[in-house]
């Protein structure tokens, strides 16, 4: 049935109440969400290169096997984890990829950004050891469950790369 | 073997794509999507009606009412009145599938509507704000010609549609669809649905009284009204202006040569 109001004005500053909450606020939440999103997302990407940079000449493979010049004297296993989240932003545009299927693009940096990060995390704190190198390098992926939506959610997802980090007896031969 | 140290190549596992290129792609084309589907959805409608019969209508939705109509006591005698008025009026259509229900809904903003099954609502406020039968007859003669025309099912049928088809996307249940399918059934008429009816209520009232003499005199009074007043004459919202209308209704008098003069019925619970 017709809604009832008490008076014309009234009637505006309901409607404009309602226009605000319903299709204002995620506006600007969406807005925010991407100006905030992409700033961090810069300035990870930013910190992720100049700590590669830095940690450019130290070995990091996925051999199983040690090569056969390694002359090692320690090893111990080295992990690096990250859990990332995604924004606002990323996950409205996914939604609307959801519908039609495809690459979902935004989700692509983030990924990026989590392998990364894991693996830097992992060789610095192989170096930060005094170790020479790590082989074996493994990534594994898992998805947190967020508990708002009955587990249905995403909170995030983590990172994790692992190996075997070593010590060498000698430098290459 | 040697070693040779590398930096991680980019761009391999990020599209060089920018979100925002990326947003408004996926907007665009989704809008698009969109507005196809609903005209795909209107136009199986109008294919619909067209294969269901007003009689077959009439049958399915007897004893349908909506679920959010607060009717007064089935012993009202404005609702008594109300109901007889509409079945004198419906005599004047001979060939009329449906047998017309009246219920008053309890509200006092001034609104008539047209539903499913020959539903006739007609609201408190209207009737407080009628002052004779002849404006009476009209307002109900023109939800007398949104029957004929089958605007009702045309607006009701849209308005299902549209909403389970958000319902589908945004994941709601479909519960409370046939409020939100009445609501849009209030509003759904074009301006060429508005004026045919008109024409047939003012048809109707020729036809019952000899003249159409004050017809539209309500909407006069509308037309004059104030701002304030008319906040409460939700009628005005689904149907069109009222001076148009009056404009358009003395036009059709003229050209079919109907008297514009003549006894004046009062209310008969004045």
């Amino acid at each position: 049935m017709a809604p009832r109001f008490e008076s014309h004005d009234m009637e505006d500053t309901v409607e404009n109440v309602n226009l605000f909450f319903n299709y204002g606020l995620p506006l600007l939440l969406l807005v925010v969400a991407y100006l905030i999103g992409s700033f961090i997302e810069k300035r990870h990407f930013a910190s992720i290169r100049e700590r590669e940079d830095d940690l450019h000449g130290f070995p990091v493979v996925s051999f199983d096997t040690m090569p056969d010049d390694w002359k090692v004297s320690s090893s111990d296993m080295v992990t690096g984890s990250i859990v990332i989240s995604l924004d606002y932003f990323k996950r409205v545009i996914a939604g609307l990829r959801g519908l039609i299927g495809g690459r979902i693009k935004t989700y692509e940096p983030l990924l990026e950004r989590a392998r990364r990060e894991a693996l830097l995390r992992m060789s610095e704190s192989a170096r930060k050891q005094g170790y020479d190198a790590v082989f074996n390098v493994r990534l594994e992926t898992s998805r947190l469950a967020n508990a708002a939506r009955d587990g249905k959610g995403t909170a995030g997802v983590e990172m994790l790369a692992f190996g075997t980090a070593v010590k060498f007896a000698s430098r290459f031969g | 073997m040697k070693f040779i140290p590398k930096k991680p190549r980019e761009g391999i596992n990020v599209s060089d794509v920018h979100p925002l290129a990326e947003a408004s792609t996926l907007i665009v084309g989704l809008i698009a999507i969109f507005i196809a589907i609903v005209l795909l959805l209107i136009f199986i409608i109008e294919v619909a009606l067209y294969f269901v019969p007003a009689r077959t209508e009439a049958e399915l939705f007897a004893d349908w009412m909506p679920e959010d109509l607060m009717t007064v006591s089935p012993g009202d005698e404005r609702l008594y009145q109300t109901q007889l008025l509409v079945d004198r009026l419906a005599s004047h259509w001979a060939e009329a599938p449906y047998k017309f229900r009246v219920e008053v809904d309890d509200s006092e903003l001034a609104n008539a509507m047209a539903l499913p099954g020959g539903l006739i609502i007609v609201t408190q406020g209207l009737l407080d704000e009628v002052e004779s039968e002849n404006e009476l007859a009209f307002v109900l003669g023109h939800e007398l010609g949104h029957f004929r025309n089958r605007d009702h099912l045309r607006a009701l049928g849209r308005g299902i549609v549209i909403s389970l088809f958000f319902a589908v996307i945004t994941g709601n249940d479909v519960a409370g669809l046939g409020i939100k399918a009445t609501d849009i059934a209030l509003r759904g008429f074009s301006r060429e649905q508005e004026s045919k009816a008109d024409e047939f209520g003012l048809a109707v009232v020729q036809a019952e009284y000899g003249h159409v003499h004050q017809a539209s005199r309500l909407f006069e009074r509308w037309d004059d009204a104030d701002d304030n007043t008319r906040a409460f004459i939700t009628y005005l919202s689904t149907h069109p202006q009222p001076g148009d209308r009056v404009d358009n209704l003395r036009a059709v008098a003229h050209r079919d040569g109907w008297r514009a003069d003549g006894q004046i019925t009062p209310l008969k619970w004045q």
